[in-house]
């Protein structure tokens, strides 16, 4: 420890020892050069150690250096020689314009010698910006920019760096440099009196809020951000007044940057609203029409057969029975189609995987999906021997069920619909084809979407809006990928199913 | 006969449901008991003796799969589970621990009324069963070992057989993945696939088109049901 508490004396008296030693060498080296030579104004000499002690350390060593040269060329060279008097009253002269060169020479060379020194640091100043802009630049995650720019302001002012922002109304920290630095409440106070007056408080003298941490206020031209406090390593008492500066400084750039990040964050989320807020109108106007339509067919089935039961023959009774139970089914359906949405909506779908027989899924889909195709020609075609697949029945079952369920909505009614089985590689793939008029290239990018309906004009009703998204859904939650085409053969699309076999 | 019409317990907490499955039944000659929970099932359960539970698996007092339990605790009559669609979970739970079969909600009155007749047909077979299954151009004899579809014979492997002969006995009720391996394997942790591997061959023996069966069914995430 001794010689770490010695270091700041030795530097403060450094100076002027090396100016006394020069001073003296100058004065020894003009005596042997007197001696030897008849040289007249051998007092010049001495501007050699004011000079060099302006430009190497400052005013004060030069000034050190200066009384120093002018008591040595009374004592070396000036008679009685040796001895710290003037016998000769010309020689005063003398003495008194060594006295005034040495004074302007070490003004001028320490003004020079301050001027460098304060040009060096602008120029660190300048160069600690620029590392910290850069640094900053193009994060737009609060988090990773408090964290690179702390990095950097610890690292310049040699200090722990702390940020505060407001949260719900009370300014709290935010991040720290290093992390997990504690905040006491005096620097709380400091803290919130920057925040509050918009200024900088805190430090050791501060008389309102004293405080071990510095405070500045992080506000750009349009909002105030937060606060920034620092606590010193190395010199607690304060911050040097350029260093002040670099730290408002600093403070400044790191406020426009957070403005920056907050903007980027709104526009995401006024983005995102729009999106939500585009879904949800798709929704309602979905709930509201493939809900209430089927309802009232049921309710005016039902009512009429109540009230009126004895005009219709039994022929027209069973027919307005079946319009009724066809609606009732259908909005079983479009329920069950909400439902899945929203269970893949909430990310709660885990897929219970057994050994699945591609030929039993495609038969007992078929199998379900009988009334839905009634009239139409479907044909299978599963290559044998497929390997079996580790997939969910239930979900994998759905999903080419709302593969056929497309597949019908949208081909004509003599169309022929074909699934298919094939082995790819390592991949199963299920192919379900129609021959309607095919995927519109806008409507590609957009089929797998909720609540988009190809538009079908009014030739017929288009569907819910959710089978594709679903089947998309169910599909990728097993590692599964879908894909719709055109097909290349005849008019029509074809979606492709793909599983990865079981291992 | 309505001396001897079977009687049904309905365990249903929705009124309206309790209501059509009380005009229902009643229309097809079946005499209805009701409880809305799960306390009032147990106590006509003991005083009445019925026939049937057709057992709601969400009731307010108490979980379902408990009840099922119970019910069993008491006495060995058939229960028919009524679940919503996307619960495969609880039905298979519910048929492991004691259910006889389910019906999906919302059910039509085919549906249904065909659970009730297969499982009470298995009540009574319990007490001295038939051995023989036909149905369409399939038809099995247990006790001859006999397997003909249409005119011809057909040749089964022991363990095609075996699955074969559980679904004959269980004809027109789901069985569970894990019954036909308890059954067939006598072990349930057998790997599933070989299940599946076997249903698929017996599939190719016993169907006229194996690619859209139409007597071995699969219930999709459940097990199968021979019809």
């Amino acid at each position: 420890m001794k010689p770490l508490s010695l270091a700041p004396l030795i530097r403060l008296v450094l100076p002027f020892a090396e100016a006394a030693v020069v001073t003296l060498l100058a004065a020894l080296g003009g005596r042997v050069i007197a001696d030897h030579f008849d040289v007249p104004n051998v007092s010049l000499v001495f501007l050699i150690p004011v000079l060099a002690a302006a430009v190497r350390h400052g005013f004060a060593a030069s000034l050190c250096a200066a009384t120093l040269s002018v008591l040595s060329f009374d004592y070396f060279f000036l008679p009685p020689l040796y001895r710290l008097t003037i016998s000769d009253p010309a020689d005063v002269t003398a003495l008194f314009f060594l006295v005034i060169v040495a004074l302007v020479t070490s003004a001028l060379a320490a003004r020079a010698h301050a001027e460098a020194l304060a040009a060096a640091r602008r120029a660190r100043t300048l160069s600690t910006l620029h590392d910290l802009s850069n640094a900053i630049a193009g994060v737009l995650d609060l988090d990773a920019l408090l964290d690179a720019a702390g990095r950097r302001m610890a690292q310049a002012l040699n200090a722990e760096v702390v940020f505060l922002m407001p949260d719900n109304g009370a300014l709290a920290a935010r991040a720290a440099i290093p992390s997990g630095v504690r905040l006491e409440p005096a620097d709380l106070a400091a803290a919130q009196r920057s925040w509050t007056y918009g200024g900088r408080a805190g430090g050791v003298n501060d008389p309102t809020t004293p405080s071990r941490r510095w405070f500045v206020p992080m506000h750009t031209g349009r909002s105030d951000v937060g606060v920034v406090g620092v606590l010193l390593t190395e010199a607690p008492d304060g911050l040097s007044a350029p260093d002040r500066d670099l730290f408002q400084a600093m403070a400044s750039q790191v406020a426009v940057a957070i403005e920056r990040v907050a903007l980027a964050t709104d526009i995401d989320k006024a983005r995102l609203g729009a999106e939500r807020e585009r879904l949800r109108s798709a929704m309602l106007t979905s709930v509201s029409h493939d809900l209430r339509t089927p309802l009232a067919s049921i309710v005016g089935v039902l009512s009429s057969l109540r009230s009126h039961r004895d005009r219709y023959d039994d022929a027209a009774r069973q027919e307005l029975l079946t319009t009724a139970l066809g609606e009732a089914e259908r909005l079983d359906r479009f329920v069950g189609n909400l439902l899945d949405m929203t269970r893949l909506d909430a990310g709660v779908i885990v897929p219970h995987r057994e050994s699945v027989d591609v030929g039993d899924l495609v038969s007992t889909t078929l199998r379900r999906a009988a009334p839905l195709v009634r009239g139409r020609v479907v044909s299978s075609a599963v290559a044998p021997d497929l390997p079996m697949l580790h997939i969910d029945f239930v979900l994998a079952e759905q999903m080419l069920f709302n593969l056929l369920d497309n597949a019908v909505k949208y081909s004509p009614a003599d169309g022929l619909i074909e699934v298919e089985a094939r082995s790819v590689g390592d991949r199963i793939e299920i192919v379900v084809r129609d021959e309607g008029g095919g995927i519109a290239p806008a409507a590609l990018e957009r089929l797998f979407d909720k609540f988009y309906r190809a538009d079908e004009g009014d030739r017929r009703r288009a569907g819910t809006g959710l089978g594709l998204a679903i089947a998309k859904g169910f599909v990728e939650v097993e590692g599964g990928s879908i894909m719709a085409r055109n097909r290349t053969d005849r008019g029509g699309a074809e979606f492709i199913v793909s599983y990865r076999t079981a291992p | 006969m309505t001396g001897d019409a079977a009687i049904i317990l309905i365990v249903e907490d929705e009124p309206p449901i309790r209501r059509l499955l009380r005009t229902t039944l009643g229309a097809h000659d079946y005499r209805v008991l009701e409880a809305s929970t799960g306390a009032e099932a147990l106590a006509a359960l003991r005083h009445h003796r019925p026939d049937l539970v057709l057992l709601d698996l969400g009731l307010p007092d108490i979980d379902g799969l408990a009840l099922i339990g119970q019910i069993r605790a008491v006495g060995p009559v058939p229960i028919v589970v009524l679940s919503s669609r996307g619960d495969e979970t609880a039905k298979v739970t519910a048929l492991d621990s004691g259910a006889d079969d389910y019906v999906t909600k919302p059910f039509g009155a085919d549906e249904l009324l065909a659970r009730l007749r297969v499982a009470l047909r298995h009540r009574l077979q319990e007490q001295g069963a038939e051995r023989l299954f036909t149905s369409d151009d399939l038809s099995v004899d247990l006790v001859r070992r006999l397997v003909r579809r249409g005119p011809e014979d057909v040749k089964l492997s022991p363990k095609e057989y075996d699955i074969l002969e559980q679904l004959v006995i269980h004809a027109g009720k789901v069985l569970t993945h894990k019954h036909l391996l308890r059954e067939v394997w006598r072990n349930e942790t057998v790997d599933p696939q070989y299940l599946r591997v076997y249903v698929r061959q017996l599939r190719q023996k016993v169907e006229a088109d194996p690619s859209a069966p139409r007597h071995v069914l699969t219930e999709p995430g459940i097990g199968y049901r021979l019809v």
